[in-house]
């Protein structure tokens, strides 16, 4: 029991982090359709920005945090503003290539100005852990599960409160639309983007705190968290939580029984597991489950 | 009509190819030959004109593992830089000239390389890399090439086409175990490993189970992981369920870092022992410092970095000094210091045979006798392929951040029964 | 009549033609003699192995814009068909022994079995949705790969020695007239040679019916279904036609490399075929070639002269950039510039110079 305990509230907190990419996801995708497969190559420059300031600058940690997050969703704006506004309009493959190509860039940017060795994150967190009864929990851990939760209740207000959210609504919802009622889309994609940045860079933190270190590999969560945002629905902020958590739970569950139970499925099954789940859920509904069924017009 | 005339042309221009094609095929001797009273001649990669010899080098210098490839070359080049500039050249007249290729630790970046430079090299000074190696293998045995692996698979011992130095991974554990259950407060604890599910780790899971098997203990359970998994909570999970209180740990760096990230969070202390390939000087400094100062060895060769009683290691570092005083300590540095002494040994072999074609450099590694490091890695005896000897000497390290590599000698250079006892199979 | 020699379409059986003009012809004949000769113009070891690695992905390129570029379904999982073909080679050339007319069919029957399998989740997802399940694909076969060990070796990798006879003709070292060429020098024949086998026989699927019906389904799918074409056919059988081919170009890949690991097929191969297609030109096959030599030749040229290039590192020790950073910096720069500034690729700015030769002096 204490194990299965354990491992949940490991398959939380990864789920958390998931959420966190998915969330730059689905920003993204809601306001411009856009599939980002960049987004991996933001989760790193958070990460390496938030180092900078903190290490190679001594800025206190929690300012280190906002800094990078600024800084990351201005990249991210500038992205938007310089390379992927010239593909509006061209059809959804091309826009994912594109995406995919400034990954590389931004990837060998980051290394070449930060190399590949394992830096010191330098957070307050390290390998801290706080007993709740049996269960071991590392405050990095509750930290990352706490800004998962905090970004969710900021996006949940800034969509229905804000007259930016509302107009990023209507402008997912209909572009020629919320255009002819005097709303900028332009404005609202580059906002976009720069959201889906600064939440990255949360993501990035996260990961490379609590003694993981940052280094070149934590972007290849943004390619774990594909099933998490398909699970979703690729428009729906809630489905992006909802299928970050369920993900992170499978992935962790079956990572600790079925290398008992079912031997046989091969080491390292917990890793292809999450792509399993989104197979099957595609199958049986192919827009997610909270996603919005396309209409398809001749 | 129009539709042969076509084929007319193409028959026409398949022959003129043919002919042209015979003009140009056929080249079949590589240039290479024996000089008749030691008046060197030219071979692939050698000019006796110029008197350089060219060695050829495929490591990962960018990747993760470019934190392994690139101290590892430095090694690599101090080394012959000393040789060239003190020492005159191999044999006190041949400069070495080295061939950088990166490999990324990609095996097909790795054959790409190796075709690349392999007709300007007389061998390859370092190859990085298990599945690297495994994958210029074949050609390497094609072509006759000789190559120095930088990496400590059993299997090397017995390929003619490799040179191997410093004692295998199953060394490492095996010594490693028995030290444990001598010295290390090791008897009646419970044993379990964890290793990267490929080739390496399995190397190191085979010499645990031997050790096992000879010393008597059980291995409880064994968790395995691929290499770069960004999370391990799992796997570290089912060794504390297991109640395991010594893990025997297979991996490199990344991995060590995210393995004993996840136990430190979860207050999972058992006595970790890694292979040499798993710790990296950076560790120690890490959060993680203070954990693997109360929880963690190594189990490598030669000696503490700095350790003046060691006469190599005074050379390496005064030679460090000379020639790349930028080059932080370094455990794999010195790992390429030693490979490219070794090369050094075999090529002066050659060079006395007075044969540096590719045949000949095999001839003199059957000839030149045990490899000697001046007390920074086991001697290694050279001959015939089957009368290949790989020292079995280990050394435990414990974690003290506040060494250059954050490493501290347990116990120097010793070799248990049991590493008496494995035996290198032929392939 | 003169007119016929021109870039202009006359009527219907224009489109249907294999060779549109006497000019292509000519310019087709050269390329021929071009590859006859060009291993022994060059035997340099190194440049055929980069013009070989080429080949090999043209003809996993062209099945990609088969499926992608004329039929418009979007695919990140070609490493997967990839990996299928290699592992056909492994089992039945290195495993059994069996011959180069073997294997190298059987891992085109076996490519498009596993497309046929796969081809129906394509009815049902479109677009992004689609793409992202590819991507699960390759995952899942990388994960099949490591665990399969009696066939890939896990993930170590495994010895590829497929046999490469044909008949009297040893690709391993082929011997003509007298005269015995190198495995590089072979290879090149042999793999050119099937590149434009792959070339005649998709050139020929495109300007017939079935072409025609895919190129409809591309560029709307309903209103292809309303006038009669049927979706799972031609969805279906451009997966077919597709993974077919990738895994006759993985088969070769293992057999030339004579070593394969599951790595080797990971979501980077799938990048470099889509690379591939987008820099040569989406929907035209002979882009799809060009494609494959720009994208497999450009790394090569940057990592031969990379002494001559100023911010690149030199040694272990050296500050700035690696070859290898340059070159994956050039290869996204490449993706994204060809996108926005031509995402029709090599071939049509082919298409335009030649244009504009041909009616040369006039500009137009």
């Amino acid at each position: 029991m204490t194990n299965f305990l354990q491992l949940c509230f490991a398959g939380l907190a990864l789920g958390a982090l998931y959420a966190l990419v998915a969330l730059g996801f689905v920003v993204i995708y809601k306001a411009t359709g856009v599939i980002n497969f960049a987004q991996g190559g933001l989760v790193l420059l958070g990460a390496y920005l938030t180092y900078n300031f903190r290490q190679t600058w001594g800025l206190p940690f929690f300012l280190c945090i906002p800094l990078a997050m600024i800084a990351c969703a201005l990249v991210g704006a500038a992205v938007e503003r310089f390379v992927l506004r010239w593909m509006v309009g061209q059809p959804a493959f091309a826009v994912i290539m594109v995406t995919i190509g400034l990954l590389f860039v931004i990837e060998q940017i980051v290394t070449g100005v930060w190399g590949f060795d394992r830096l010191n994150m330098g957070d307050p967190w390290g390998i801290r852990a706080v007993e709740l009864g049996d269960v071991v929990v590392a405050v990095k851990d509750i930290w990352t599960v706490v800004f998962a939760a905090a970004v969710m209740l900021a996006f949940f207000l800034f969509f229905r409160y804000s007259n930016l959210g509302v107009a990023m609504r209507a402008t997912a919802f209909d572009q020629e639309a919320a255009i002819a009622q005097g709303i900028s889309a332009r404005r609202i994609f580059a906002l976009s983007w720069a959201i889906a940045g600064a939440v990255a860079t949360l993501a990035g933190v996260m990961l490379a705190s609590g003694g993981g270190g940052v280094r070149p590999d934590i972007q290849y969560i943004a390619l774990l968290a594909f099933p998490a945002i398909i699970l979703g629905g690729l428009d729906s902020p809630a489905g992006a939580v909802v299928g970050g958590i369920i993900i992170g739970l499978t992935q962790t569950l079956t990572a600790g029984y079925q290398p008992t139970h079912f031997p046989e499925l091969g080491t390292g099954f917990s890793a292809v597991m999450p792509y399993f789940v989104m197979i099957v859920i595609l199958m049986v509904r192919p827009y997610g489950l909270f996603g919005t069924k396309e209409v398809r017009r001749v | 009509m129009k539709r042969r005339n076509l084929l007319r042309l193409f028959a026409v221009l398949f022959t003129l190819g043919l002919v042209a094609a015979g003009c140009g095929g056929g080249d079949d001797d590589d240039g290479a030959g024996s000089g008749d009273n030691g008046e060197l001649t030219a071979a692939p990669g050698f000019d006796p004109v110029t008197k350089e010899i060219h060695l050829g080098i495929i490591s990962p210098l960018t990747g993760p593992v470019a934190a392994i490839g690139k101290p590892l070359t430095a090694g690599n080049e101090v080394w012959f830089k000393y040789i060239n500039e003190e020492k005159g050249g191999i044999a006190g007249e041949y400069k070495v000239v080295l061939h950088l290729e990166d490999s990324q630790y990609v095996p097909q970046n790795a054959v790409q390389a190796y075709n690349k430079i392999k007709n300007d090299v007389v061998m390859f000074a370092q190859l990085l890399g298990t599945p690297s190696t495994n994958a210029v293998l074949p050609q390497l045995k094609a072509d006759n090439i000789v190559a120095s692996p930088a990496s400590l698979d059993a299997e090397w011992v017995r390929e003619p086409n490799l040179l191997p130095i410093g004692g295998p991974y199953q060394i490492q554990m095996i010594n490693a175990a028995d030290w444990l259950l001598e010295e290390g407060n090791g008897e009646g604890k419970t044993m379990c490993t964890m290793i990267q599910d490929d080739v390496y780790g399995q190397a190191g899971q085979q010499g645990v189970e031997f050790a096992a098997k000879e010393l008597g203990f059980t291995v409880k359970s064994t968790a395995r992981f691929k290499a770069g998994t960004p999370d391990l909570t799992a796997q570290v999970q089912q060794l504390k369920t297991a109640g395991c209180q010594v893990v025997f740990l297979v991996s490199t760096p990344t991995d060590t870092g995210t393995a004993l990230g996840v136990a430190a969070r979860t207050q999972f202390a058992p006595q970790w022992i890694g292979q040499s390939p798993s710790y990296i000087g950076a560790l120690a400094s890490s959060p993680l410092g203070p954990y693997l100062a109360a929880n963690f060895y190594v189990a490598g060769e030669g000696t503490e970095w700095g350790d003046m009683s060691v006469p190599g290691m005074r050379d390496m570092l005064d030679r460090l000094q000379a020639y790349q005083p930028n080059q932080p300590p370094d455990y794999y540095f010195a790992f390429g210091y030693n490979q490219a002494n070794a090369v050094t040994q075999v090529l002066e072999k050659a060079v006395e045979l007075g044969d540096l074609s590719r045949a000949g450099i095999k001839k003199a590694m059957e000839e030149v006798g045990t490899l000697t490091f001046a007390g920074l890695s086991g001697d290694y005896k050279y001959g015939t392929v089957a009368e290949r000897e790989p020292p079995r000497t280990s050394t435990i390290f414990k974690i003290n951040p506040a060494k250059p590599i954050g490493i501290e000698t347990v116990k120097y250079n010793f070799t248990s029964d049991a590493a008496k006892k494995f035996e290198f199979e032929a392939d | 009549m003169r007119l016929r020699n021109l870039n202009m379409t006359l009527d219907y059986a224009d489109d249907l033609k294999l060779f549109r003009s006497r000019q292509s012809k000519a310019s087709l004949v050269a390329l021929l003699a071009l590859g006859l000769l060009l291993p022994v113009i060059v035997p340099d070891d190194f440049w055929l192995s980069v013009l070989v690695y080429a080949g090999i992905y043209a003809i996993g390129a062209i099945g990609l814009n088969l499926l992608t570029g004329f039929t418009g379904q979007v695919s990140l999982g070609h490493a997967f068909f990839v990996a299928a073909g290699s592992y056909t080679a492994v089992i039945l050339g290195t495993q059994h022994g069996q011959p180069l007319l073997v294997w190298l069919p059987a891992a085109a029957v076996v490519g498009g079995i596993i497309g046929a399998i796969v081809g129906p989740f394509a009815l049902r997802l479109r677009g992004n949705y689609l793409a992202v399940i590819s991507l699960g694909l390759v995952f899942l076969g990388q994960h099949i790969a490591n665990n399969w060990d009696s066939v890939t070796g896990g993930p170590g990798g495994t010895t590829v020695i497929a046999p490469v006879k044909l008949g009297p003709f040893d690709f391993a070292a082929l011997e003509l007239g007298g005269r015995s060429y190198t495995r590089y020098q072979s290879f090149f024949w042999l793999t050119w040679g099937l590149v434009a086998l792959a070339l005649i026989v998709s050139k020929n699927i495109v300007r017939s019916r079935p072409g025609r019906a895919m190129q409809a389904v591309r560029d709307r799918d309903v209103a292809a279904e309303v006038i009669g074409v049927s979706l799972a056919r031609y969805k279906v059988g451009a997966f077919v036609i597709s993974s077919a081919l990738a895994a006759v170009c993985g088969a070769l890949f293992g057999a030339f490399q004579l070593f394969v690991e599951p790595d080797s097929f990971g979501l980077f191969l799938s990048i470099q075929f889509i690379a591939m297609i987008i820099v040569g030109g989406v929907g035209t096959l002979f882009g799809s070639v060009i494609g494959a030599v720009f994208v497999g030749a450009v790394p090569q040229l940057v990592s031969r002269y990379s002494d001559s290039i100023p911010f690149i590192a030199q040694g272990a020790g050296g500050e700035g950039l690696t070859v290898f950073q340059l070159n994956q910096i050039i290869f996204g720069l490449l993706i994204v510039l060809f996108l926005v500034l031509e995402p029709r690729g090599l071939a049509a700015v082919w298409l335009r110079l030649k244009a504009y030769f041909r009616a040369w002096p006039f500009s137009y």
